[in-house]
């Protein structure tokens, strides 16, 4: 039982070991691709459409009313200290650094991560990447390369829109629900808008970009199995995604500290 | 044109070729007959180098291309055309840019002069209408028989595979597809069409091979295929006798 068990343990590490690898392998083959012919420039800007076009309502509803509910928190806490004009200073630092790449990358691996890995799996079981093959293109410059560049330059331009949608909606709650002064709250915000701060949340949309754009080709790509398999592969695109987003924030955070020698 | 040398391949624990070895001429009319995940598509898909086998060699043109790169392989592709099961039609453009397709990809050819091309491949089949259609608003027919004239746009294939062109279709449009393909086979162009139904198989195909289990349990003529005391062929027979 126990050597089963072992058994069955070593064949999912090595799985595991190999899905990396080829993670990492389609990762690198995708961003190579940027710099060789041909270039797709009509499916890159279809991706582009669909990335950023058809998430931007859904960032900007959540953004608004995560910025709310940031600002209602902190209004009551920080009316008890005395410190409510600093509302603005503490909603805008959190958004800008922190609350609005990361929910911007969660809604983004949701909506349109889950999306790639749905069609690419479907391309996969209706034999068209084979189809491809055959015609001599090649799948990885054809498919994922559009997929990367769109949300590279996709997920950021929704983050700035949903950071300053966010700081919007902490207003609006900060004037209208805890009655502060909107002119301290906009100073209270300028104040944040260091170019530290600003470069240490842009930077951040862009790496995430990249992990969900890969993450979700490849899962999309390595379907098997039906609709099963699909569901399947959909699922852990979503949820590999959001995991890998998480931690990618821990670590640039940590990176973006020591660069921009925010103290600790 | 294509040997298969002692090819076993498998799908993780599934074994699905066993030692297969068979050669096929350029102007040769095979049909693959054989159940469900019994290797026929996989076949197919060797030959191309779409997958590669765990042993064995497979020759095509007396070279190994299972040694071959993806960039090299690529070459060797051209020298086909395939129709996958259901046309695998790309979902995203309609059905004159999936014809198309290769001719913006490898020719220098105008938008006048892909028009025009792309209607008379439409035109050979009674399709000309369907330009404009998207491959979900196409019949099962229809699908099939676009999917063969985008094969056909830009490449001169030296041979034509089929992975189960007429599975999923009314017998009229499995008789149309059956007609199409002996057409497309006029000037000697031979090919290796995958299917289990044997009905369709005979109508266009000389040479008959059996899959069962991952080994070739019978490769002959019609002649003796008709005869074959083969229980699964026996059994495959009477779809014959019934039609």
């Amino acid at each position: 039982m126990n050597v089963e068990r072992l058994s069955v343990g070593t064949t999912k590490i090595k799985e595991l070991i190999r899905d990396l690898q080829d993670l990492y392998l389609l990762s690198a083959r995708g961003l190579l691709g940027l710099g060789r012919k041909p270039f797709y420039a009509k499916d890159t800007l279809e991706q582009m459409d669909y990335a950023g076009s058809g998430s931007f309502l859904i960032i900007l509803f959540v953004s608004l009313f995560i910025g709310m509910a940031l600002s209602l928190q902190l209004s009551a806490e920080l009316a008890m200290m005395g410190l409510k004009m600093y509302t603005g200073r503490i909603v805008g630092l959190s958004i800008i650094r922190e609350i609005g790449p990361v929910i911007s990358a969660l809604v983004f691996a949701g909506r349109v991560g889950s999306g790639i890995a749905s069609e690419l799996g479907s391309m996969i079981l209706g034999h068209q990447v084979d189809t491809l093959r055959v015609f001599g293109v090649d799948p990885i410059k054809k498919l994922v390369t559009p997929r990367i560049l769109s949300a590279v330059v996709m997920l950021p331009v929704l983050t700035i829109i949903g950071d300053a949608i966010g700081i919007f909606g902490g207003y609006f709650v900060a004037v209208f629900v805890s009655h502060q002064s909107g002119t301290v709250y906009w100073a209270s915000v300028r104040e944040v808008f260091t170019f530290e701060n600003v470069l240490a949340g842009s930077i951040k949309p862009f790496f995430f970009g990249y992990l969900i754009a890969c993450i979700s080709c490849y899962m999309g790509l390595s379907t098997r199995g039906g609709a099963i398999g699909l569901r399947r592969t959909t699922t852990k695109a979503v949820v590999v995604s959001f995991i890998t987003v998480i931690i990618a924030d821990f670590v640039l955070t940590r990176l973006l500290f020591y660069v921009l020698g925010f103290s600790v | 044109m294509i040997e298969f040398d002692n090819v076993h391949f498998a799908y993780g624990s599934r074994h699905v070729l066993r030692g297969v070895s068979f050669s096929v001429g350029v102007d040769e009319r095979l049909a693959i007959l054989g159940g469900s995940g019994d290797g026929k598509t996989t076949v197919l898909k060797l030959i191309l180098g779409l997958l590669k086998p765990d042993s064995g060699r497979i020759l095509v043109d007396g070279s190994d291309i299972t040694q071959k790169t993806e960039n090299e392989l690529r070459e060797e592709r051209v020298k086909f055309s395939i129709v996958f099961q259901e046309g695998a039609l790309f979902d995203s453009l309609s059905v004159k840019e999936n014809i198309a397709f290769c001719l913006r990809e490898y020719t220098h050819m105008s938008e006048q002069e892909i028009d025009r091309k792309v209607r008379e491949l439409l035109g050979r089949v009674g399709l000309e209408g369907a330009m404009s259609l998207m491959p979900e608003e196409l019949s099962g027919g229809m699908h099939r028989r676009v999917a063969i004239m985008r094969s056909m746009a830009a490449f001169e294939p030296k041979m034509l595979l089929y992975d189960e062109p007429t599975t999923g279709l009314d017998p009229v449009n499995a008789d149309l597809i059956c007609r199409l393909i002996l057409d497309l086979s006029e000037n000697g162009k031979g090919f290796i069409i995958v299917t289990h139904k044997i009905f369709d198989a005979i109508k266009v195909a000389q040479r008959f091979m059996f899959l069962k289990n991952g080994t070739i349990v019978f490769n002959g003529d019609k002649e003796s295929l008709l005869r074959s005391p083969i229980p699964e062929i026996q059994i495959y027979r009477s779809e014959c006798i019934v039609a």
